[in-house]
This record gives C-alpha cells, structure tokens and sequence, in this order.
C-alpha cells in the first residue's frame, strides 16, 4: 500500500535570487510535472508548505519561494548540495493543448509569476505554437521583481510588459497596476485568445473583469488558486471550496468553473 | 435469524476476541466531563457489554479509533524518514446507525477522494462495526429525516434488554463464539421518528452566503470547533512537525495530523498572511452548505448524518438543526 | 421585663433597637434550603413576626418583628427547620444552641455553576456539623473557584475549590481556547509549545479554565479536590484586611481538622475579658503570632504530598487603630 504522506528527499542543484525574499531552488526530480502544479515541500521539524513549480527542467524542477513562513524561512538556509523534502507534484497543473495554436495572453502578479513560468517558458522557446504570446506582469517595485534573467530573455520572445507599483523616482519602466494594461492590450483575435490570470485574489478579481469588458470568453479565461493546503491530496479539507478541493480539481480552473468557487 | 445469549457469555466472547481485537464503545468516564462532578460518554475501550452506555448519546463520535485526534504520521531525521507503526490488533467499534453512516463518509474522503489514506485504510480495513441499536431517538436526533436511521452494512448488531444480549450479523469471529446462545429471530432497532426534524430546500445553493440569516452567528458563535470535533462526518485535520528537545536529536521529530476545525481561527491562514472567512456567521454557513449541499454535489448524498451532536454539544446553544431549517426562508430572501 | 440578654443572644435572637422586640436569625449552612422550610418561615414571620424576613449576608434568614415573649413559641416552630437543615442541637424544641459561630456560607458552587470545582453545600454542611453549636465567634465561607463569589477572603477560614488540571496530550488539537482562556480569565500560566501545552505549576491558581475551555476534552478535572485554604480575613474596626493563603492544594479532612483545631486555640488563647466572650480569631493571632497558631492548627494534620503550606502568613489591610 503506496503512503502518499512519506516525502521523498530531492537535492538542491541551484538556488537562483531574484530579491531577499525570494529564491528559486532548483531542485532534482524526475518525473511527470506540469506547470501550475504544485509540491508539498518540507523541512521536518517547520512543517510543510504547498509550492508550485515555477520551471521544468531536464530532471528539474524549480521552486520559487518567498519568505513568508517559517517554514519558507527554514528553506532559506539551504543551499546546493542540501537536500529537502518533498511529495509531489499534486493538482491539475496548466494544460499547454489548451494554449498551443491560440494567441495567449498571460497575466502575472507578483508571485504569480511561478506557475505560469513554465507556460511562459514554453512558448518563449517554442514561439511558433502560438498565433501570438503577451506576458503583462506586476510586481509591488523594482526590488520585487522575480525572474529578472528570464524577463530580459523574454522581451525578445514575446508582447511583454513589467510594470510596478509603486517606483521610485527616475524609474523608466512601465507603472501602474496590470489591469491599466488591458483595455489598450492589442488582441488579434477576441473570439480565439486564451487568457492565463494568476495572483492575489483581488487582482485576479479585477484582471479578469478588465477581460471580460473587452468581450473576452469566460471559457477562454484560466485563473489558479491558491490556498491553505496541508495535504495536497484531497483529504485535510483546508482548500476545500463549494463542491471544489483546490488541490485536487485545481490549483488551475477554466474561468467558466473558477468564477463560482466563493469562498 | 440470530441468536439469544446470557451478558456474561458474551462477554466471554468479547474476552476471546479482545487477543485479535481492541474493542471500542461509548463509556462513561467517570469526572471525566467538562464541569465539576460530571462525567463524559465518549469513545474508550471496553471489557464487557455492561461497560457500554446505550441510554444516553457520546459526546464525541468513533472517528476517533479511525482517525485519532492526534497520529503521528512518520519519524524523521534530517535525511530519514520512517513510518509510525499501525495497530497491531484489530479493531471492533459498537455504533450506532448514524455513526455506521457516517463511516461511508470517511470512506469517501479517506478512500476515495484522491489518493487513498494510508493510515485511515491500515485501520479501516481491520475494523468491524457492530451496530447498537436504537429502541428511541435522543431530544437533538434527526438521523430520518437524513436517512441514516437504518443500515444493513454492520458486521453484526446488539440489542441488549436486561442481562440478554440479542445478536446477529456476518461477524464470523463473533457469531463463532455463540455456541450457548439460543437461536432466535432478531432484528436491530432501529428508530423511525425523531423530535427534531429538518428540512433541506430544493433550491438551496451556494447564494444563500448572501443571505442576512448568517449575520447572527457573527455574535453568537465563539469559533470554538466543538460542532467540528464532535461530528462523525468532520474529517479536517492540519499537518504538525514536531522535533524533539535535546541537543543531540535536534535534527528528529515526528509529523503528525490533527483534527482540524473551519470554525477556529486559522483554519484558512496562508503562509503570506491572507485568509477567507473572517466573519464567524460565513464560517457557519460553509460548515453547514457542506453538509447539507455541496458534499452532496460531489459524492451524491448528503454528509451529515443527523446524529445532532452539534447540536448537543454547542456551548453557545447554536443548533446546527434549526439553522438547517431556516435555509428555505434564506433561499427566498437571497431569490429576490 | 426580665431577660436574660446572654441567653437570648446565644439562642440565636437578637437585642434591637425596640424595646421587648427581636428578631430570630435562621442559618442555612452552605446556602442550600428546601423550599417547604421557607413557608415555615413565613408562617413564624407572619405569626409572630412583622411579615417581613431579612435576607442575611451570610445566606440567613432574619425574621423581624418577634415580641420577646414569643421566644419559646417562635423556637417550637423553627424545630422543624432545624431539624430539617440537620442542624446540630443541644436541647430539641428550645431553639439554637448557640449563635458565634455563624452560618457556613457557600457560594452556588458546582450545583450549578460552571466554573465551580466542588460542591460547596455539602462541605459547608460537613464543617457545620463538625464546629455547630460551637458558641466562639468563627466565619467560614466557602467558595467553588478562585473567583470567590462569597468572598471568602474576608473570612476566618475561606475556602476556595481548586481542580489540578489533567492534560491528555493524545486529545489536544492546538486550538489555543485554553491558552487564550488562562490568559483572559486567569492568571496566564498555559503556554503553546511545541504544538502542545505547558501549565506554569507555580503561576496556576487551579480554577479550570482551561478545562471548560477545551473542546476536545484534552483538559480534564483531577479525580481528587483540592482547595486553597485563606486564613484570617476580616472586615471590622481597627484592621479589615482579606484573608492570606495558608495552604494550597489541600484536602477537606485537613481542613475540617485545622478549623476544630482551631476552636481548641481559641478557646486557650481568647482575651477573657473581650466584650461579650468574642474576639476574632485573627486578633488572636495577630495577638500570638502566626507559628504559634500554626501549631495548633496543624496537630494531628497529615497534609497530602501536593499540598503547599506556607512557612509563614503575612496580613495587610487597612490600620485604623
């Protein structure tokens, strides 16, 4: 009889630091993994916490965690070579058939960023699956910013836009919260786009209102949630929303489905 | 048919079983309940059948044999981790109809929803339920009106009237150790009307949150998790890791589960601070939309199975059971 | 009009403000009565007396209004109610045998109340009838927590019920109600550690917060009661001042044996020339000094293992004299 609880230990190959807080951790795996899925990832004696995969590699898979917890804070103290605990992947992860041959619009906010990295990824490398890529994201200021390499990367890729908060003075990026972006967003194609919107609540809130004004489908919007997750595995009830277990339908709905999980 | 038998040589065969079976019923503890000079009925392990107590309901359920309040999942070091031991007896659980119900429930959140659950399943698959009867139904009860009064799914029942013990069942370990016994024709009690009655709307979705009957639970309810802990049906737990004192095993510990509560704060906290359902009143109406609505949507039948513990128990005197009939009138104002 | 005022005082009547009229002082031994004897009351009240009955603040009943004639009348209808609340008795049929000693008082304690740890009737009865018809000048009260809803501290011997609480980790689910429960409504001795709970035994006063709080009957009462026994507390002239802790975690027979011990003291050390026989026993004491008490008090005592008794008992209160 399988335990799902026994964590299986997985060796850091590279920590990459995007800002004090925020750390990706590459970590060794190998098996099947979608983005938007997520990892019970653990230190015994701090407890666990759900992550969701913020790259896919060749027997990789990267983890970006922010500081928020003392167990993320645990995490923070291990480097290359040391080894977590984690079981895994669990939930319903981003389907790239979904995307594949669609003009794609992703927006980000924030830690939102990790799990569509590897949709982002995906078609930053592979540019010819899609009719058209725009990646908006946002972040509070400039020292918030994740994945700074890969954003430098992506400008050349695709339709992108990094904007901020709240900036200091003489900053020449793009301002202003992600849905000041939409209404002006050039969409080829309204009625083929597929929309990807993942962030704090209220943002995924408004974003996709923004959205829905432009006469987008709500079966062409895809939202992840995120939740208190202690088990990943349909059983602690934490995430359980309406008739909806986050960690097992979810973490990543159609608009269609996502619009009526109320809390 | 079944089969008419002397207490004591019942409790003979209880005696022989107790070497393969830890045997679980609701018992009183003495001084054992919340205030001074009072008692509790709750799940222990029992010797005899006049050890059991049928005329008044447990304050908590059997889930606790099936799922501890407290269980330690696993050991660890800092590169190990090694599995807790199960129990190396079996388990034999005296319940009621209600409660047997109530173990589809765990079942289907512990077996079937996702992964199967290690340590539900190492257990579950041990354990015989052996129904006691119901010749009435306490004050709170609505087990009818849910459908849980009667149930043919126990491994043997027990009707005990005076020092006779009337049996029957599949429980061959059991009904094996019945050789004095007199056959008889039994059949379990079971009750067909209760007090309390419910109603749930037809109608009823998850609009009624926008209803105002949620408001006065904001005052009233004091977020204890009494109604939680009690319920044969709650299954919520939240993961604990543990490490142990001492210089040497800084490094050693435990995880462990327990019984979690929507009601208490905390419940939906997310390690960047943000959390759902503030207002005590919603916490309620999630409480009762799944089990009266949406674990229905999801499995086909209704969670709660009517036992009215919650009811029983609830410091505050909420009743779970009125709250449930005013879900109709909810539905109306929120239709408007 | 010739009487004896000793004796009409001692049987439980009172000298009043109008001359040839007393009133008849009822006592109720840990506050409990059966609701027949208060129509017997009424019958005396509305027979003898006025009409009218004074609620005690030692849980009496004062029955105003009597003519001192009707004395032996008034005490052949108060036998049944002496009898009936099980009253010690030197002569049946003639009343109360004496009156210093005043009415064991006690709080609802846990016939009712929640938070009470002990019923205190039935302990205020067993101290009454170990000390009754004692004539000396005690007061006892008895209260079921550290609340002390009968204000035990301004008593001779005040008896505050204790629960040790009883933590049954296997059964804690981390909630934090205890925690939150010691710290708002006691005295803060529970802390979270580890996922479980730590009692500070020095801080904890024993009240059972934490019990009533717990949902999952993780806390329990211990099977034995404890109490907390304040001494010498007192309202009056010269020193009020609220009764100090003498032991903690003590057991009813040790305490039953340190108030008669106690009348044995009295009775060696009273000031024989106070006014009317009477003297609170703490200016005794204070006369005395605390050890010397303390040996009295102590004789034949064997203190069970937990109980903390302190070496030496220090009052304050108000000085007026």
């Amino acid at each position: 009889m399988r335990n799902e609880y026994i964590p299986f230990l997985s060796e850091i190959k590279e920590v990459i630091k995007h800002t004090e807080i925020e750390y990706t951790f590459r970590m060794a795996f190998e098996g099947e993994v979608k983005p938007g899925q997520f990892f019970e990832v653990s230190l015994p004696k701090y407890g666990e916490a759900p992550i969701s995969v913020s790259g896919i590699g060749e027997g990789t898979v990267d983890l970006t965690i922010r500081k928020v917890g003392k167990v993320t804070g645990e995490i923070f103290e291990k480097y290359v070579g040391d080894k977590l605990f984690m079981r895994g992947p669990y939930g319903n992860g981003f389907d790239l058939e979904n995307y594949k041959g669609h003009e794609v619009v992703v927006v980000a906010g924030g830690t939102g960023l990790s799990p569509v990295r590897g949709i982002v990824e995906y078609f930053s490398k592979n540019p010819e699956d899609a009719k058209g890529f725009t990646l908006i994201t946002g972040f509070k200021s400039p020292q918030d910013m994740l994945f700074k390499e890969d954003i430098k990367e992506w400008a050349n890729t695709m339709n992108l836009i990094v904007t901020v908060d709240q900036a200091p003075e003489g900053y020449t990026g793009a301002t202003g919260l992600v849905t000041k972006f939409i209404p002006d967003l050039e969409i080829k194609d309204l009625e083929d786009v597929q929309v990807i919107v993942v962030g704090p609540p209220i943002m995924m809130k408004f974003t996709v209102q923004e959205f829905l004004k432009r006469g987008i489908k709500e079966e062409n919007i895809w939202i992840s949630q995120e939740r208190k997750m202690c088990c990943g595995i349909g059983k602690c009830g934490h995430c359980k929303i309406d008739d909806t277990y986050i960690c097992l339908d979810g973490p990543v709905f159609n608009y269609t489905k996502g619009k009526l999980l109320r809390d | 048919m079944g089969y008419q038998i002397h207490i004591e040589k019942f409790n003979d065969a209880l005696k022989a079983l107790a070497s393969e079976y830890n045997i679980y019923a609701p018992k009183r503890f003495i001084g054992g309940g919340t205030y001074s000079d009072t008692d509790r009925i709750r799940y222990g392990e029992i010797q005899s059948v006049e050890e059991i107590v049928f005329d008044v309901k447990s304050e908590f359920s059997y889930k606790e044999i099936l799922t501890p309040i407290s269980q330690t999942l696993f050991y660890f070091t800092e590169d190990e981790v090694k599995e807790a031991d199960g129990p190396t007896k079996g388990a034999i659980v005296f319940l009621r109809s209600c409660d047997l119900h109530a173990v589809k429930r765990m079942d289907d959140i512990y077996l079937r929803n996702g992964f199967e659950d290690f340590y539900y399943k190492r257990i579950r698959e041990k354990t015989k339920f052996i129904l006691m009867g119901c010749q009435e139904a306490f004050e709170s009860c609505f087990c009818v009106d849910m459908g849980t009064n009667t149930c043919t799914n126990y491994d043997a029942f027990v009707n005990v009237k005076d020092d006779m013990v009337y049996l029957d069942g599949t429980f061959t370990d059991l009904l094996a150790r019945m050789e004095e016994a007199v056959e008889v024709t039994v059949s379990p009690d079971f009750v067909t009307e209760t007090k309390t009655k419910v109603h749930i709307p037809e109608n009823l979705s998850l609009d009624v949150m926008d209803s105002s009957m949620w408001n006065e639970y904001n005052e009233r309810c004091i977020a204890c998790g009494r109604c939680n802990f009690v319920c044969p049906t709650c299954t919520c737990f939240t993961m604990q890791d543990v490490f142990y004192e001492g210089s040497d095993q800084k490094k050693t510990g435990e995880r462990r589960r327990v019984w979690a509560s929507c009601q208490v704060n905390g419940y939906t906290d997310m390690a960047g601070g943000h959390s759902f359902r503030g207002d005590k009143g919603q916490r309620m109406r999630f409480k009762v939309m799944h089990k009266v609505h949406d674990y229905k949507k999801r499995f086909g039948y209704h969670m709660c199975v009517g036992c009215g513990r919650c009811d029983d128990i609830c410091p505050e005197y909420i009743s779970f059971s009125a709250c449930i009939n005013k879900l109709s009138d909810a539905m109306q104002e929120v239709e408007k | 009009m010739d009487i004896n005022t000793k004796k009409l005082k001692k049987n439980a009547f009172r000298v009043t403000k109008v001359r040839g009229i007393t009133a008849s002082r009822v006592r109720v031994p840990g506050g409990l009565i059966n609701a027949e004897y208060l129509g017997k009351i009424q019958e005396i009240a509305e027979k003898y007396g006025n009409g009218t009955v004074h609620i005690t603040t030692r849980q009496g009943f004062e029955i105003m209004g009597i003519k001192m004639k009707d004395i032996d009348k008034v005490n052949e209808l108060l036998q049944p109610i002496i009898e009936g609340l099980d009253i010690n008795q030197e002569v049946p049929g003639k009343g109360y045998s004496a009156s210093g000693t005043r009415n064991v008082s006690a709080c609802i304690g846990n016939k009712v109340c929640p938070f009470a740890n002990y019923n205190t009737t039935n302990f205020a009865k067993r101290i009454e009838k170990a000390i009754f018809p004692n004539d000396l000048h005690f007061k006892i009260a008895l209260t079921g927590c550290p609340n002390d809803c009968i204000k035990a501290r301004m008593h001779d011997f005040g008896i505050i019920g204790m629960t040790m609480p009883q933590y049954d980790a296997s059964r804690c689910v981390s909630c934090g109600a205890c925690v939150k429960g010691c710290k708002s409504k006691s005295v803060g001795c529970l802390s979270a550690k580890n996922y479980r709970v730590e009692r500070n035994a020095e801080k904890c006063v024993g009240c059972g917060v934490c019990v009533n709080a717990c949902p999952t009957g993780a806390w329990t009462r211990s099977q034995k009661k404890y109490y907390r026994l304040a001494i010498m507390g007192r309202t009056g002239k010269a020193n009020p001042r609220l009764a100090e802790d003498f032991l903690i975690w003590a057991d009813e027979d040790s305490i039953v044996k340190i108030i008669t011990n106690t009348y044995k003291y009295v009775t060696e050390y009273i000031d024989k020339n106070a006014p009317g026989g009477k003297e609170h026993i703490g200016y005794i004491v204070d006369r005395t000094g605390f050890m010397e008490f303390k040996k009295w008090a102590l004789d034949g005592v064997e203190l069970p293992e937990e109980t903390i008794m302190k070496e030496n008992v220090y009052w304050s209160g108000i000085h007026y004299k």
